[in-house]
Formats: structure tokens, sequence, C-alpha cells
């Protein structure tokens, strides 16, 4: 925009803008300089500041320790699994879009919604349900003995559980973005090529896949991004990959192994190398254009049938396996958070008994000991919303969560406002990048940062130890909201792009302060947009299992901290044997509370204003019709 | 009503408006025409305060507004993409102005309903929201939200052109049509010569950041000033050197005349100029037909009313007339 004639104010209002503009600055700089550069330089220069058993610093002691060491074993490993995933992922991936997008597949809507379950049940509860399933005396591994007796009980273990687990759960990016690419494709190239003699799979192959080479390439680097980073699935199916050593590097101490702390900062460090540099090829190639932002459909593509009625017939098998392999956690969590301890224990489902006891059971736990007394063990009490550990971690995620999320949000839309002002200056682009800065960092090597860095008293902080008791709380909310930032930011950036430069002049020039017009105009038209954010990030937040583990401690035991110690509990005698129901109960409370906020944010975020208020006049008819009716009754009767 | 004097708008090194001088009087429909880039859009932007000139005053009713800011000048704009706010209703989009200006409720509503009901907005149509109108209902509430503050002036830039051929012949008639209820000076904004025409008072033709010509749209169309005038307003032939010459026109000068001048199979008059020519091409409009002749080595278009009378075949032999008093003639540049 072109100097403004308004922006000429009186003396006393310049030295206010100024004013604002210098604390602005100053806030700016403290906010990213202490909470995002400082304590990450800090994790790098602790790698070359070892010392020895001298106490001499010896620079390159965790690097010597790293070759000779198992260490190159857990980026190996990691490697090993973002390679096998980007192949498993893209297959599955393209599968389910492609069956219920592309081909004439029946029953595509119930396909849908299961291959899209992993929207609302991800992270450590579906590594529970699917360990539930498949460990060595789970349901579907019995059943699967007793037809195949061949098959090794213990299949679902280590690389191949992990593998297993993470390639239908990560196609939560396929499911979304590459849906969006492929409903965006222009209806009439794919009737050209077939007016031109070109078969089905032709098509499929030359028109239809390379428009959407980019999404898919962006959802590779995703993808192995993913599996580098990966944390629950490993590190509860127990796999050597970085995350969880560095986790459990961050708890130990140098009285049992050398320097833990220097290597835990070098793994990460490791970790976040890889990632720069994929991103950095990711953001070369996405800057021909944006792949990301939700597009709009323009000819809408009409299902293909398949032709040769072996492939058809094929086809629908393979779909509908991969709907049982995606619904049958989730139906199998359901019921058995309905079933008693005796049965979730021994994984079988006793169709004669229900209970609610997963939910609301308030009677401690019994149990009958060796002498065949009966004793009760205090505090293991099987109800989700009884159980005080288990209401707590809901309790405190949820505050953690919301605030971030909110946080997060409040940030972004103010950036991206300044931003938008801005555009095409520098000072725009230093803003952008900023937040855009934790994107290229492992979230791991954030909260490892912050959890070694902020565990002393610093300075700026009011001289407070961050990691100290109940602080832990507040330095969980700054690390949710700087993780979630480059998230927000790509998104509401994307929202702002919407709003026509005329609406903001429409505005000023009907004599609207920039305040009011940003509240009044151009607020109203990304809040869909910025509800969005927040709801997608508090979702992810409140089931988030790689930062409450880094952080864990007492005063900050997440929801996911909480399942993961109910899985812990689970099957060991004398401890809290319901736990494994109860796990069950909150999973089935997870899916809810994230199937309700997708749908507010997709159901009824995404109506304009016509939509609703077309449907505010339906509802309208329909009670007027309604009281009418009534009305007319009661004159009948009178 | 409003005067700009000597306006010169720079963006960085690129001067944008080069010493603009309009005056636009009370109750004038006044069209800055031109094509994209000429500097319409900037010059009307300098008047309503997006964009402060380097040199040069904007006056209004006699006072200097040149630093007076957007919100404070009383300029109503009806915006190309009309910019309703899609947040609100029908209604909140017309009352916005007059909420800002903190008038009272009751005072709000009688304004906002009676402006609804000059430019024919239903009660109904009111309470929708403003994806829910048609394009030609969305320019009536562009319309009512310039004009419920009561502007001493509404600048319209481009309204009807994102708009279909049909639509935008319906709608340009009722934008005359409220100019006229309303007695409002107006500005508009046009690409399209035929709009301008048809709507203006006058006209200001921009080229590349000059006006070019300023007119009653009988002097811009008969006796355009320059030669981008000439072309860019209307259908033109181009006289080549053998017209010229035979007209007794200035070989260092460019000749132009317009289709319709140009006479077809009619009996010679006193000065005309006629020559043989050969029917090489027809486009047929249903209102008119246009003909391609070839006469003195060069091609003159020809448009002849469809009345049945005057209707050639390709191949057919005709005589061109030109009067030397319809050519219009401009220097070389």
């Amino acid at each position: 925009m072109q100097k403004q004639g308004a922006s000429k104010r009186a003396l006393g209002g310049l030295d206010l803008s100024i004013i604002y503009k210098i604390f602005g600055g100053v806030l700016f700089l403290y906010l990213f300089l202490g909470f995002m550069v400082v304590p990450c330089l800090n994790t790098l220069t602790s790698i070359f500041t070892t010392k020895d058993a001298a106490g001499k610093t010896d620079p390159l002691a965790v690097i010597r320790f790293f070759f000779t060491g198992k260490m190159p074993s857990f980026v190996w490993n990691s490697l090993k699994l973002a390679v096998c995933l980007v192949i498993t992922v893209n297959v599955v991936g393209i599968s389910i879009v492609l069956l219920t997008e592309y081909f004439d597949i029946k029953g595509a809507k119930i396909l849908r919604l299961g291959y899209m379950t992993t929207l609302i049940y991800s992270g450590v509860a579906l590594v529970t349900g699917y360990q539930f399933l498949y460990d060595s005396n789970g349901m579907i591994t019995k059943w699967l003995v007793e037809i195949m007796p061949g098959i090794n009980k213990q299949w679902f273990s280590g690389f191949n559980a992990v593998l297993f687990t993470m390639t239908f759960a990560c196609t939560s990016n396929h499911a979304l973005f590459l849906r969006n690419a492929i409903r965006a494709i222009d209806y009439n190239t794919v009737e050209a090529a077939r007016n031109m003699g070109a078969s089905p799979f032709k098509v499929l192959f030359r028109v239809v896949m390379p428009t959407l080479l980019p999404t898919l390439f962006s959802l590779t680097v995703m993808t192995f991004i993913t599996g580098l980073c990966a944390m629950s699935a490993p590190t509860l199916l127990g796999y050597n990959s970085i995350n969880p050593e560095i986790v459990r590097l961050a708890g130990s101490s140098t009285a049992n192994e050398s320097f833990p702390q220097a290597r835990a900062a070098l793994l990460s460090v490791i970790l976040a190398m890889f990632t720069i540099i994929l991103l950095t090829v990711l953001n070369h190639y996405e800057r021909k254009g944006h792949y990301l932002s939700v597009s709009k459909t323009k000819a809408k593509l009409v299902k293909q049938k398949i032709q040769s009625p072996v492939a058809n017939v094929l086809s629908h098998i393979y779909a509908y396996v991969l709907f049982i392999i995606y619904m049958t956690p989730v139906v199998m969590i359901v019921l058995f958070s309905f079933q008693n301890w005796a049965a979730v224990r021994a994984k079988a489902l006793n169709p004669t008994e229900w209970t609610l006891m997963n939910y609301f059971g308030t009677q401690d736990f019994q149990y009958t000991r060796s002498n065949g007394k009966t004793a009760t063990r205090i505090n293991a009490i099987s109800g989700v919303f009884s159980n005080e550990k288990t209401v707590g971690g809901i309790r405190l995620s949820f505050v953690l969560s919301a605030v971030a999320a909110a946080l997060a949000c409040v940030i972004v839309v103010v950036a991206v406002n300044y931003i938008f002002k801005h555009r095409n200056k520098k000072r725009a682009a230093i803003v952008e990048a900023c937040l855009l800065f934790p994107w290229l960092l492992p979230t791991i090597l954030i909260c490892y940062s912050y959890r070694v860095f902020f565990n002393g008293n610093i300075w700026y902080v009011f001289g407070q130890n961050l990691y100290y008791r109940e602080n832990v709380r507040f330095l969980i909310i700054i690390a949710y909201t700087v993780v979630k930032l480059p998230f927000a930011l790509r998104m509401i950036k994307a929202a702002f792009y919407a709003i026509d430069d005329e609406l903001e002049d429409a505005a000023r020039n009907l004599g609207a302060s920039q305040l009011v017009t940003f509240l009044k105009v151009k607020l109203p038209i990304v809040l869909p947009s910025v509800l969005a954010v927040f709801a997608l990030n508090f979702n992810a937040l409140f089931t988030e299992y790689d930062m409450g583990a880094t952080f864990q401690k007492s005063e900050g035991t997440t929801y996911a901290m909480v399942i993961q110690s109910m899985c812990n509990e689970e099957g060991r005698d004398n401890m809290n044997m319901n736990a494994s129901g109860r796990r069950c109960a909150s999973t089935v409370f997870i899916m809810l509370v994230s199937g309700l906020i997708l749908y507010l944010v997709y159901g009824v975020g995404a109506r304009d204003l016509g939509e609703r208020l077309e449907r505010r006049e339906k509802r309208r008819k329909f009670f007027n019709r309604l009281l009418g009716k009534g009305d007319a009754a009661k004159k009948a009767q009178a | 009503m409003i005067q700009l004097s000597d306006i010169v708008v720079k963006f960085g090194d690129f001067e944008a408006l080069h010493n603009i001088n309009v005056h636009v009087k009370e109750g004038e429909f006044f069209t800055f025409l031109g094509p994209s880039g000429c500097g319409k859009t900037t010059t009307l932007r300098t008047i309503t305060g997006f964009i402060e000139p380097v040199s040069g005053t904007v006056k209004m009713q006699g006072s200097d507004i040149t630093h007076v800011p957007i919100e404070k000048r009383n300029i109503g704009i009806v915006f190309q993409s009309y910019a309703l706010f899609p947040t609100m209703t029908v209604y909140d989009n017309i009352a916005f102005g007059l909420k800002i200006q903190k008038l009272k409720k009751p005072e709000i509503d009688t304004k906002v309903r009676d402006i609804a009901r000059k430019v024919d907005l239903t009660d109904e149509q009111l309470q929708k929201a403003v994806s829910q109108l048609s394009g030609g209902q969305q320019q009536r509430v562009a319309i009512a939200r310039a004009l419920v503050t009561g502007p001493a002036i509404i600048c319209m830039d481009e309204p009807l052109s994102n708009l279909d051929a049909k639509l935008r012949v319906q709608l340009r008639n009722e934008l005359k049509k409220m100019q006229k209820y309303f007695c409002i000076t107006t500005i508009y904004l046009t690409h399209d010569q035929e709009e301008a025409l048809t709507l203006s008072d006058r006209i200001a033709v921009f080229n590349k950041g000059y006006i070019e010509q300023i007119g009653t749209p009988n002097e811009v169309y008969n006796h355009s000033r320059t030669e981008f005038v000439a072309n860019f307003i209307g259908d033109i032939n181009p006289l080549g050197e053998g017209v010229a010459k035979r007209l007794g026109l200035d070989g260092k000068q460019h000749h132009f005349i317009r289709l319709e001048r140009v006479r077809v199979n009619r009996e010679k008059e006193t000065d005309e100029y006629q020559a043989q020519g050969i029917i090489e091409s027809r486009e047929y409009y249903g209102l008119y037909i246009k003909y391609y002749i070839r006469a003195e080595g060069q091609v003159i278009k020809v448009i002849e009313k469809n009345d049945g009378i005057n209707i050639y075949e390709v191949g057919d032999t005709v005589t061109v007339g030109i009067h030397p008093q319809d050519v219009m003639s401009y220097d070389a540049q």
C-alpha cells in the first residue's frame, strides 16, 4: 500500500506510535531471543563444553564417543524407519485417497470415515490401541495364530510394530491434503484424455498423478520428518530410534553413564540438521506455489469406474481390508471401554457383561492375595472421570493446550496483520522467518533445550527456575505455543490472503480507524480459519506425547503421560488392574473430544453468513410450525 | 466542486501521474476513461485520500483537502469488487459508516431503511447475507452504503467490470437513473468506451499518466484531440498515403476517419472524394454489418445499418466516399 494520508498525525499521536513501535520491537526480540535462540544455542554449545574426569573441557569428547559407541545405531534406526515409512505411508495414503475420491468404489463414504479415523485417534492413544490388539497375547494375534499356527506370536514388536502402526497412523495428511489436491483436478483434462483413447489407468498415471506430484512431494518430506522424529510409537513399542534415546539421556545423570546431556544435545542437533536440510529442499520446491493451502474445486471430478471386473473386485477387497485395519482398533477400543477388568485383561470380549465402570466407576480395586484374602488397592479407581490422577491429567492437558493454542493464535494473528501491512518490506520477512523458525527445529530439540536451559535461575525470566515444580507448567505452555507457531502462521496467513484489499479501503473510506477496520472487518473474515487453527492445535496438544515426555515431572503430568503410565501398570498383579479398561475409556473420551472439535471446525465453522442465516430461517420456520400447531391444538381444546 | 491542480504522484522513481488537472462540476457525471495502468485509479485514489500526491492540490468545494485523512473527506466510494463486508448482513453493511459516526440506533435505522428503499432493496433483503444477493443487488447495496453517509461526491471504480454483458447494460442504465435521482456529483472510472459515452456528462481520457482530452462524449468521439483518443474511443480507419494524397491532406500527418462517416454507393457530394472498391469480407452484427472494402491500396472499414437496403456481397464493386471535414488529422509523434 502507498503512503497513507491518514498516517500523518498530530505530534502527540506520533509520539505514541513510536512508543508502540519500540515496545513491540523490544517485546518481539525478548520473546524470540529469550525463548527460541538462547535455549537452543545453549544446547548446541553444551556439546562442545564437555568436561573430562579431571574437570578439563574437552570439546570433541562427545563426537569421539559418538563414533566409538553405539550412538550411530540410533540415527541409523531412525533413518531406516523414515525411509520405510515414506514408502508404506505413501502406498497406503495414496490408496485411501484414490479409493475414496478417484475410483468408483461402493460405500466410499463409509470407507472415507474409516480412513479418517486417524484424525481423532492418533498419538499415544492409537499406539496403545494397536498394542492392545496386536501384541503377543493381543486379540488379533491370537486369532491369526489360530488360523495360521506357523505365525510368529511376537511379530508385533520393535521395528515391525513401529512401522505397521505408523503406516496407518500417519496417513492423516494424505487424507486431508492429497484429497484436496485430487478434488482440485480439472475433470475436463480427464475427459480429454479418455476422449483421445487413454484407458482409466493410463489417465491416472499420465494425467492425474503428475498434477498430484507437488502435493505428494510435500507429503513425502513431511512423512520422512515424522519418521525421523517418531516418539510415541518407538517408546511404547520398544524401538531404539533417536527421540526416545534423547528423552532417556535427558533424564539420566553422569553417575550412570558418560555425559548423557551432551549426548542428548548432539542427537537433537543431528535431528535438527536432517530437518533443516529436508525443509530447505521443501521450501525451495514450494516456493513455486502454495501446495498446502486448501484449494477450491473448479470442475468436479467424476469418479472413474474400474472397467475390468477382476481389477474391480480386487480393488474393493483391498479397500475393505484397509478399512478393517483402520476401524478394528477404534471399534475394539470402544467395545472394550464398556467391558469389565477381567475381559479387558484377558483381551477377550464378554458379550454378556457390559459396564460403565471404566468411565464412572468409583470403587478402589480389590484383588485376592496369595493367602486367599482380598485386599483393596487405594487410589486404584477404575473410572476415567473418578480417578483423580486421570482427571488431573485431563484437566492439566486441557488448560495447558487451550492456553497455548489460544496464545499461538493471538501471536500469529497480530504478526500476520503486521506482515500484511508491511508486505514487500524486510521487517515483514524477518517477523515471518522468526515465527517459522521452530519449524526447522525438531520439537524434541526445543523441549530438551527448554528443560536444560530453564532448569536454573535465568535472569530474564525474573530469576526464576522454570523447570522447578509448578513452574514447569508455564514452560510447557511456552513450548506448546512455540511449536505450534509455524503451523498457525501458514494457515492464518493463507486466510489473510483471502481478504480483498478493497474491503480495508472501503472500511477506511467509511471512517473506520485502523483498529476498528481490523476488529470489525478483517478479524471476522479470518475468524473461522483462526478458530480452526485453534481447534486443530488444541486437538494435537491435548493428547500430545513428545513434549509431555520430555518435561515429565509430577507437576507436569499431561494426559498422554497418564495414558502411558496406565499402560505400564496394566497387567501387573497387585498394581492397578483396571488401568487397561480406564485407558480404553480415556481413548474413547479423546476421540469424542477431537471428533466434536473437528465437527465444530469443519461442519459448523466453515459455514458462511449466508448459510448460517438460511439455517436460522429454516429453524425459525420449523419452530413456528411446531408452535403454530401447538396453538391450534390449544384453540381446539378451548 | 472538485478540482485537481497539477497533481503529481510517484511510486518510488516511477511517476504515475504527470500534472493532472481536472475540474468536476457540481452534479456532473464525470468519467475517467483509459486502458488499465493509465493512471485513472491512481487519480481516484488521490481524490479519495488513499494516495498523497508529491505535488499539486486537491480542492473540494473550494477548500484544500490534499492532506485531509481518508475518513474525513466525505467522499463515497463504490469499489470494483463492491467490497461488501462478507461477515455482515446487508443492513450492517449499509449501517457501518453510520455506526462509525456514532449515530443513535433509531437514526441509523431510519437512514438505512430510507436509502434502501431508494435503491430498491426490500426489508427482507436487508436481513440477508451479501453472498445471498445477485450481482445487481450487490451493486445497489454498495451504492446505498456509499450514499447513506451523505457524501458530497461519489466515486465509482469500474463497478460494472465483473458482470456479464447483459447485466452490465441493464445496471448501466440503473446507475444513470440513480445518479439523476440523487443529483450527486459522480466520478466514474472505466476502460469501456461505450460505458463512458453513454453515461457521462464529460469524459477525461487518460493515457500513461497524462490526460489526453477532457470533453463531452461528442467532443471526445468526433473531435478527438489526440491520435490516442481517436484510436481508443470507437473503431476508426487510418487513412493510407494514397487516400491522403487524393484528399489533399498533409503528408506528414496521420489521418483517420470514423467507420460510420465513410459513405458507400452514395451520390457524390461537393468536396467529397470518391473511389472504387471491392468488398473483401464482412462481419454480421445483427444491428449493423461491418464491411471491409479494398480501395486505393488499403482496407477501409465501413458499417451499414442492417435495414435490408444497403446489403453487399463479398466481391461486389462499390464506391467509397469520404468528406475531408470528417477526417481527423494528427501530427506524427
